[in-house]
């Protein structure tokens, strides 16, 4: 038998109270069932979802259709329907294809390189920088990068006004300014952080980049590499660096320091784990930026107008050609974004599992 | 291998961590530091393994100072409170990692992490990934992984406090087993006094950054150095009276005490253990109280008694009873309190007045 201690009378004399059931219209907006959505929400939820996947799906129906249509069916109004509407024909594929094969191939190589070796070139540089921006502190003196910026200011001068060879203003800059560091350098207080260095970083990307296209232009022009791929694959690596150390910061961040710390017990170097504990553990990080990057390479226009030439030309390119004397050939232009887009969507949907999978499951606690 | 801490500080900013601590942990020897959190245990050990740096002090592992040696040349294993597993490495990788680095041969490698393995009984589970491990297996794989290499000395940071508090008995055992086995120096932190008690050969005891009192779990529990000691270790904690010490009598309202000595302080402390009070009616003890709570813990009944009218913790007495104890909330009692239990400190600074007897 169980005896219950308790007080004969209730300390309190509070008053029970229920919850009202609802109305018709009330029961509208409320689940019917927990874990469940209430049709109100149901009904905007998915209605939103549909008319979003037709706002996104429908440019994609229409370039494929345009791609197949003959410039009478694209000038004589709006045809929606491959052999309802109109009669579907191959002339646009084939002249991209064969009556000016090279001239869609060369491009469409070139982009190929310059969009992958710039994409693994600003991930490698910028997830490194990143790194050490989470990992190590960093503590520039204000008064140093001062210094350093006077020193470069009166190099400059020296140059332009005075004649002075380049290189000795170089010698002399670099000379200056370590002297100056090591006289006055310890008096300087204010100190920069991490932070200060990030955002440094990603400001060189809020600058728009018409602005640097002409200084671009002259600088790959003296150094005699316009009108190659290399100077794409430099321009594009640097204008993608800071989004790649951006976006690499937060992934890194999210690794659990113990797993660091564990490996450097272990007797790892700090590249070691880099490339053996924290590469792999932020996959879905890199997935996500590569291809980011990578898109954003592959779509560039504006600077792809000042660095190519004759020889090196890429898609974007090609695509704005269409539009020429003869009006913009909206068939000939569906067919090499449809190409263009393919290598894109493969990538993406290939990438798509690993960004979206959690891989630090495991790691730390349950 | 011996571990000296000379004198070891740590700063962060203005912010002292850890004062001054100096400790020689003897080889072979498992000492457990043990505080509330904050009190500077873990600084300590993450400074001995070299992932903090040191502000002030030295450190030694035998004979070499190690106090700015790189944490992989210090050939010191570590077992984290979060296992620190490596997610995207299989169980046989993450025990054989270690190894892996020192590039030992992969034959070699093998047969150490499969005998490692089968050390822990992990031979069945090598093959699969930590995410696919239950709590103590993945804190067998952080043991195996710490193990493999032979370390000169084991660190330990509340291996334990993520496994539910079966798994953790068990554990426990198994820990104390192994580092018995492998005669490896070990220092252990935790703020579980239990743990502490049951694993140590030597308790060392932290609070705010310094060192409160240095022994084995026996000196810790019968003889602590001071009031935070004393309330800190034993469950449950030792209660404590507020009140004044008169001519070697201990006079609180409700309790008029003979303790022994000729002492006066006006604000002191009277602690005692639960397992050296009775229960006893009104009239027979020493201490009038009356009953507040009591609650059978299996064994034996734990009875809370509150001396004075007031409910502020420090007049709560525990008393630990037999199991087939049982009384009214509220019953009228007295307390009777075994002289070699009683212990005095000053309230002031928490120390502890020795009495004569004791």
């Amino acid at each position: 038998m169980t005896t219950i201690d308790r007080r004969p009378t209730p300390v309190t004399s509070i008053a029970h109270h229920t919850m009202p059931q609802p109305g018709p219209i009330a029961r509208l907006f409320e689940p019917r069932r927990i874990g469940k959505m209430s049709p109100m929400t149901a009904f905007v939820v998915y209605g939103g979802l549909l008319f979003w996947t037709v706002i996104v799906v429908f440019p994609l129906y229409w370039l494929l259709v345009t791609s197949v249509k003959l410039p009478i069916d694209v000038n004589e109004g709006p045809r929606y329907l491959p052999f309802i509407d109109f009669q579907p024909s191959a002339h646009a594929w084939r002249y991209v294809f064969i009556d000016i094969g090279g001239d869609t191939f060369r491009p469409y190589v070139n982009s190929l390189i310059i969009a992958t070796v710039s994409t693994v070139l600003a991930m490698l540089v910028g997830s490194m920088a990143a790194y050490a921006l989470v990992r190590i502190e960093y503590r520039p003196s204000l008064g140093s990068i001062v210094m350093f910026l006077a020193c470069l200011a009166a190099a400059i001068v020296a140059v332009v006004a005075a004649g002075v060879p380049w290189w000795i203003a170089a010698v002399g800059l670099v000379a200056v300014f370590l002297l100056l560091l090591r006289a006055i350098g310890r008096r300087f207080q204010r100190r920069l952080g991490n932070a200060d260095i990030q955002f440094w970083i990603i400001s060189q990307r809020i600058l728009p980049p018409v602005v640097v296209a002409l200084p671009i232009y002259v600088m790959f022009q003296n150094l005699g590499l316009l009108n190659t791929r290399t100077a794409f694959i430099i321009t594009y690596a640097t204008i993608n660096l800071p989004i790649v150390v951006w976006l690499m910061h937060d992934f890194f961040a999210s690794i659990p320091i113990d797993l660091e710390e564990s490996a450097q017990l272990d007797g790892a170097s700090r590249y070691r784990i880099f490339f053996d504990i924290v590469l792999p553990l932020a996959k879905p990080g890199i997935a996500a930026t590569g291809l980011l990057v990578l898109v954003l390479a592959w779509n560039e226009y504006l600077l792809a107008l000042f660095l190519s030439g004759a020889d090196v030309q890429t898609m974007p390119l090609l695509v704005a050609a269409q539009n020429a004397t003869r009006g913009p050939q909206w068939w000939y232009m569906s067919v090499l974004i449809v190409i263009m887009i393919v290598p894109v969507v493969t990538i993406a949907l290939f990438l798509q599992r690993l960004i979206a999978r959690g891989l630090l499951v495991g790691s730390v606690k349950g | 291998m011996r571990v000296t801490l000379d004198r070891l500080t740590k700063r962060f900013g203005t912010f002292t961590a850890l004062h001054a601590l100096s400790l020689t942990i003897e080889p072979g020897e498992f000492l457990v530091l043990l505080g509330p959190s904050g009190c500077g245990k873990t600084t300590a050990l993450r400074m001995v393994a070299g992932l903090e740096t040191v502000s002030e002090g030295a450190i030694q592992i035998g004979e070499r100072d190690v106090t700015e040696v790189l944490p992989k040349y210090r050939d010191i294993a570590m077992v984290f409170q979060s296992y620190a597993l490596y997610p995207h490495k299989t169980v046989a990788e993450n025990i054989g990692y270690p190894l892996k680095l020192r590039r030992v041969p992969d034959p070699d490698r093998d047969q150490a992490v499969r005998q490692v393995a089968e050390q822990v009984r992990l031979d069945q589970l090598l093959d699969r990934y930590p995410r696919q491990l239950s709590g103590g297996q993945r804190q067998r794989v952080a043991l195996a992984r710490a193990i493999v290499r032979r370390p000169t000395v084991f660190l330990m940071d509340e291996p334990l406090s993520n496994l539910d508090a079966k798994l953790r008995v068990h554990m426990r055992a198994e820990l104390k087993h192994m580092q018995h086995e492998l005669g490896i120096t070990t220092v252990y932190v935790t703020h579980d006094q239990v743990e502490a008690m049951t694993l140590a050969h030597r308790v060392a005891v932290l609070n705010n950054g310094r060192l409160q009192q240095l022994g084995t779990p026996r000196e810790i529990y019968g003889d602590p150095a001071n009031l935070f000691v004393a309330g800190f270790v034993g469950s449950p904690p030792m209660s404590f009276v507020d009140g004044a010490l008169q001519s070697g009598r201990f006079v609180a309202p409700g309790a008029d005490l003979a303790v022994g000595g000729s002492f006066d302080v006006r604000d002191a402390v009277l602690g005692i253990r639960a397992e050296d009070c009775q229960v006893v009616p009104r009239g027979a003890g020493k201490v009038r109280a009356t009953v507040y709570s009591h609650e059978l813990i299996g064994d034996h009944t734990l009875v809370m008694c509150q001396i004075g009218a007031d409910s502020d913790a420090s007049h709560t007495i525990a008393v630990k009873m037999d199991k087939a104890f049982e009384a009214e909330f509220g019953a009228e009692i007295d307390i009777d309190m075994a002289p070699a239990g009683l212990f005095i400190f000053d309230k002031k600074d928490g120390s502890r007045v020795r009495l004569p007897s004791a």
